[in-house]
């Protein structure tokens, strides 16, 4: 082997090499078990003793130099690569973002979870109420007994059966199961659905939920009641809404008010507050010494205040929903946005 | 309610309470307003003018050429088609550019070659009245030029009022109650009104019998000399301003008696009672044709007013058409009475025939209201016809009593319910704003509630502390926080459940959360072969079809599939709701409820692949298993379940529990494919779809523990595959039974990777391949373990007719 010969053909072989596999193969072709350089280092023995010792370090100088040409070559082509791999060619910054898909919870369970979550945090129980329910609970505890006027405008869907069932027409019926079950004092709210038998529009639904909340303590006042309802706006809306309460009639309460919130979507009027830049949101009052009695409590030693809260109104005023019926329309184009 | 501002200033000064801000009053104080608006706001526009010349048209025989004076610097020329226009006449004129009710804009025109400058109006062009016949012929005095609303003091406003937040507000349907209302609030005096009884004659009373206790009060006036003539403009305009029709003066001073006091009544033409007034309930299947031309069918529980057998009025509700009114009537009886609320309403519901007069009744009038109501009747018609007389005694019939009441408040209590704090003094002078008798006994105050408010209203202290708070204002109440024990609440096991559900489902399972109406419908239930079945069945559904309520979940997820598919090719979706069984209902009567979830995955048939387990009752009882272990049940004992649901598939079904013996939590199944095809899925939207149905009260009831930690394995595991050929008949179960037993307690896990019938496979024969992992606790296991292993893996496949594939 002439080691300046083989260094020079090694050097052009390495330099020419373009990646890592053809310059595995040049370094395996000269450093290998059965390289160039190995058969040179076997071939020293035949080799007179005087010219051993000067073909052995030709050899193993050919040997170093090689390696360190392979090394070298090694790294220019990481770096290369790795510049490559920096230019960033062939990256197209409009192609669109791959899809990941999702599974979605319906609008009304986000809003209730939400509502939820603020009332457990202020130490109110949830707790649940049948939607066919008996006439007893839906009216006559909560202070409407039959024949009473106000009985028409609840548009109550009539179950046939003597026992007097109706599907409930809210979640007030709650209140009285509430006040059986528990020991005052007690802050409870109760979401679910309830139904109306009316026209279906854009606006209405015969099936809707709403939440019931009730609190009964001692000395709850209608002051107690304006700072709760206030502490209620700021969990949904996030911010500090002006209210202001207005008579409102519901047997279940006396007083009974109607809550307007300040429209938190305009300032001089829009569609949403009807150009009023009120928005009536939930009608609320004292509970009505019947009601409390109708659940077995007396009303000299106990007070308390209820309200109702629409939550199928909050789902579309949160998202801005222009139909309710979308809610329960079942249409996977409308469950997937949410 | 539609309230006018003009007729509560008969009531009320309301000068300095602009009519805006009274609305705004009522709406913090009293009741809601849904809205308010200016009274024929056209009448600003026309204009008073005065005809100067009337000449015959040139080229027309009914046409006249009118110039009218409008108090502009000429006379316009006006072309007029009314037969009684004449020179000297004030009359009501819209000039050019003025815009009519129905949006008619009067323009300049040509009118048969003649220039015309303008419309002169007739009453009901201005929505004034009906009469057409010509044009309407102002009073003398008006000035020329002015507004004819202005000229005739026609400017109102009027205030429409949510009927529903008058409900238990008998006084407030008429006009002087929401006066009272306005004058509390504003410290005022109502207005001087003439309550007492009618001045009569000293003849025999009308003879007036009541035989029903529903009818509590019945007063008879006899009114002789009345003439059926159109009424006075006030009159007229007032009734305009509140939506009514003017008819005659006898109709319309019964209407207006109503509005102001709201008190109704009925004038009969007492000629047509000649047996007398006979307050009774009416027989079974009698029948009266009331006044608007309508035969009704009677129950024993109606109210009626009848004059011997005769029925002449359905009480309360409206008149009948054989004892109304005519042209000729020369003696009247006028009834005010006073009809027991719930009668009324249960009549005029059953008839669907509402009145302002029932609407009135059913709320709870006031007793002792008739005298007054008569008496003011009767001074109105005699201003405006006083040759009128009243030849007998009133007739007052009836058993009834002042329900004028008193009650005790004490000031602490109105100072710790509103959470205000209110001097004695300013509860007592809200109280007697309101027309309350207020008196001081002790610390408390006795209350006198009048008998207008005592009806239903006002019977508890409660209600006078909404008296006091609404008169104070809600607004002016101060915020306060509650002061209660700082414990959390009490847990609710489902509905952390359910969240846990939804949360599994929404997020790594990938499923739509869908809520579904409670009605099933008769077609679904058909598909299922339910319309058997007991269900919660509604009286007054939306639409006739769909009356009943569901018994279960998953039906309701099978509505939308169709639609669905057309929009997607792959959909999963899970409800949560309830279902309701009536034959399992409580002593109560309240039926059982059930808590479910329902799941549903469907994929279009040419999406699903060949692998084995693509399948989407594979892949959905997948998301159930993991969703059971994910809430914490330890062992999932599937098998087949002893009866199938109409839904599911007959062969493709399972069950799973807790740990044998248990209540199924779940059922997994293909969906029925029959079904499927009935609902739409064939063709282009053919689908593979399976569903399932959780029971969450199962789930609630069973044990359910927190996933503990298995500790990671010591030492490594040796995986292989085993590829066993076996026939059809053998179930993949009981080879994994062999293969376990074969590991003698080193197999950790097997996974089945695959399914194959065909080449080197003979026919009736199948191939199962299996991920092995062997594992002890105690050593790494060697080449010779695992030869071991397979050994007794292919003496106990010989059991089976089986045998490891090379």
């Amino acid at each position: 082997m002439n080691p300046e010969a083989t260094l020079e053909e090694a050097r052009d072989q390495i330099d020419s090499c373009a990646d890592h596999a053809a310059l595995k193969e040049v370094e395996r072709h000269y450093l290998g078990r059965k390289g160039v350089v190995a058969a040179a280092l076997a071939g020293i023995g035949a080799l007179p003793p005087e010219q051993r010792k000067q073909a052995g370090q030709g050899a193993n100088r050919v040997k170093q130099a090689i390696q360190e040409l392979v090394d070298a070559r090694a790294e220019v082509l990481d770096a290369a690569a790795l510049e490559s791999e920096r230019s960033g060619a062939g990256f197209d910054p409009s192609l669109p973002p791959a899809r990941l898909e999702t599974g979605s919870l319906h609008p009304i369970t986000q809003v209730t979870r939400e509502l939820e979550d603020l009332f457990l945090s202020m130490g109110y129980a949830v707790l649940d109420g049948p939607e066919v329910e008996l006439d007893h609970y839906n009216f006559e505890a909560l202070n409407i007994p039959k024949d009473h006027p106000a009985r028409d405008s609840h548009d109550t869907f009539f179950c046939d059966d003597d026992g007097g069932l109706v599907m409930r027409t809210h979640t007030s019926p709650v209140q009285v199961r509430a006040m059986e079950q528990l020991e005052p004092p007690f802050r409870v709210i109760a979401p679910g659905r309830c139904f109306r038998q009316e026209t279906t529009d854009a606006s209405h639904d015969h099936t809707f939920y709403q939440m019931e909340g009730m609190v009964v303590g001692r000395d709850i006042s209608v002051g107690h009641l304006i700072g709760a309802m206030r502490t209620l706006l700021r969990g949904i809306f996030e911010r500090d809404l002006d209210v202001r309460l207005r008579p409102g009639y519901f047997p279940f309460v006396e007083p009974g008010f109607e809550l307007d919130a300040r429209c938190p979507f305009c300032e001089d009027g829009c569609s949403v507050c009807k150009r009023t830049t009120w928005i009536e949101l939930l009608p609320c009052g004292l509970v009505h010494p019947n009601v409390l009695s109708a659940g077995g409590i007396d009303p000299e030693k106990w007070s308390g205040f209820a309200f109702g809260l629409g939550l199928s109104r909050l789902a579309m005023l949160r998202y801005g929903i222009d139909d309710v019926r979308h809610l329960f329309g079942g249409d996977l184009r409308f469950l997937e946005q949410f | 309610m539609l309230v006018s501002y003009r007729w509560l200033e008969r009531h009320v000064d309301l000068d300095g309470i602009e009519p805006h801000r009274l609305a705004d009053d009522l709406t913090l104080s009293t009741a809601e307003v849904e809205g308010i608006e200016r009274f024929a706001p056209w009448l600003s526009d026309v204009i008073v003018g005065e005809v100067l010349e009337r000449d015959a048209h040139p080229d027309a025989d009914k046409l006249s050429l009118c110039r009218v004076d409008v108090g502009q610097d000429e006379p316009l020329q006006i072309v007029c088609g009314a037969p009684n226009v004449a020179a000297g006449q004030k009359v009501a004129v819209a000039t050019v550019g003025t815009v009519l009710p129905g949006d008619f804009k009067i323009k300049k025109s040509r009118i048969r070659g003649v220039d015309s400058r303008g419309m002169i109006c007739s009453l009901r062009e201005l929505e004034l009245g009906d009469e057409h016949d010509g044009i309407w012929v102002l009073p003398e005095p008006c000035p020329t030029g002015e507004a004819v609303a202005e000229a005739l003091g026609l400017e109102d406003w009027v205030i429409e009022i949510d009927n529903k937040s008058l409900t238990h507000r008998p006084d407030l349907w008429g006009h002087r109650g929401i006066a009272r209302e306005i004058a509390a609030i504003h410290g005022r005096t109502l207005r001087p009104l003439d309550t007492s009884p009618p001045e009569t004659g000293d003849g025999e009373p009308f003879p007036v019998t009541v035989e029903s206790p529903t009818c509590s009060r019945y007063l008879g006036l006899v009114i002789e000399g009345a003439r059926v003539e159109a009424s006075p403009d006030w009159l007229r305009w007032l009734l305009l301003a509140v939506g009514q029709r003017p008819i005659d003066v006898l109709v319309d001073l019964s209407n207006f008696v109503m509005l102001d006091l709201g008190q109704p009544n009925h004038a009969f033409d007492a000629s047509r009672l000649p047996a007398g007034i006979r307050v009774r309930n009416a027989r079974a299947g009698e029948t009266i044709t009331t006044l608007d031309g309508e035969e009704r069918k009677l129950e024993e529980s109606d109210l009626l007013i009848g004059s011997g057998e005769e029925a002449v009025a359905l009480a309360g509700i409206m008149g009948g058409e054989a004892s109304k009114v005519e042209d000729d009537t020369s003696r009247l009886l006028l009834e005010v009475a006073t009809f027991d609320a719930a009668t009324v309403r249960r009549t005029s519901t059953r008839l669907g025939l509402r009145t302002d007069s029932s609407a009135r009744f059913e709320k709870s009038l006031d007793p002792t209201l008739p005298p007054a109501a008569a008496g003011h009747f009767a001074r109105l018609l005699r201003e405006l016809q006083p040759e009128v007389s009243f030849p007998a005694r009133l007739s007052d019939v009836g058993d009834w009593s002042d329900p004028a009441c008193e009650l005790t408040l004490r000031p602490d209590r109105v100072r710790r319910a509103l959470g205000a704090e209110l001097p004695d003094e300013t509860i007592e002078n809200i109280l007697t704003r309101l027309d309350f008798e207020v008196a001081r006994a002790g610390s408390d105050l006795r209350v006198g509630v009048p008998s207008a408010r005592a009806t239903k209203d006002v019977t508890l202290e409660q209600d006078l502390i909404e008296e006091v708070g609404r008169i104070h204002r809600y607004g002016n109440i101060p915020e306060q926080a509650m002061l209660a024990a700082v414990e959390p609440p009490r847990p609710d096991p489902r509905r952390e459940l359910v969240r846990r559900i939804q949360n599994r489902l929404s997020g790594p399972a990938r499923f739509h959360e869908v809520l579904s109406y409670s009605f099933v419908g008769d077609r679904t239930l058909d598909l299922l072969g339910w319309s058997d079945e007991p269900h919660v069945r509604v009286r007054n559904p939306m639409a006739r079809d769909e009356a009943r309520v569901r018994r279960a979940v998953l039906p309701s997820l099978l509505g939308d599939l169709e639609a669905n598919r057309r929009e997607r090719s792959d959909l999963r979706l899970f409800e949560i709701g309830k279902g309701y069984r009536p034959e399992a209902a409580n002593e109560r009567g309240e039926p059982r409820e059930l808590h479910q979830l329902a799941l549903l995955w469907a994929t279009a048939r040419e999406r699903v692949g060949e692998s084995f387990d693509d399948a989407r009752f594979a892949r959905l009882r997948g998301v159930v298993a993991d969703l059971l272990q994910s809430l914490g049940v330890q062992e999932l004992a599937w098998s087949s379940p002893a009866a199938v649901p109409a839904w599911a598939h007959p062969a493709e079904i399972l069950e799973v529990r807790g740990s044998a013996g248990d209540t199924p939590l779940a059922v997994v199944a293909s969906l029925e494919p029959g079904l499927g095809r009935a609902i739409g899925l064939r063709d282009e939207l053919a689908s593979d779809v399976a569903v399932a149905e959780v029971s969450i009260d199962a789930l609630l009831a069973s044990d359910r523990e927190v996933r503990r930690y298995r500790p990671i394995p010591r030492f490594p595991g040796v995986k292989l595959d085993v590829a066993v050929d076996l026939p059809e008949s053998v179930r993949a179960g009981e080879l994994v039974a062999v293969i376990e037993k074969a590991g003698k307690g080193q197999v950790a896990d097997t996974e089945l990777f695959d399914v194959y019938r065909g080449a080197n496979v003979e026919t009736g024969r199948k191939s199962l391949a299996y991920h092995v992992l062997l594992q002890s606790e105690s050593k790494t296991l060697s080449d010779k373990d695992q030869a071991r292993f397979l050994s007794r893996l292919e003496k106990g496949l010989e059991d089976l007719d089986a045998r490891l594939r090379k």
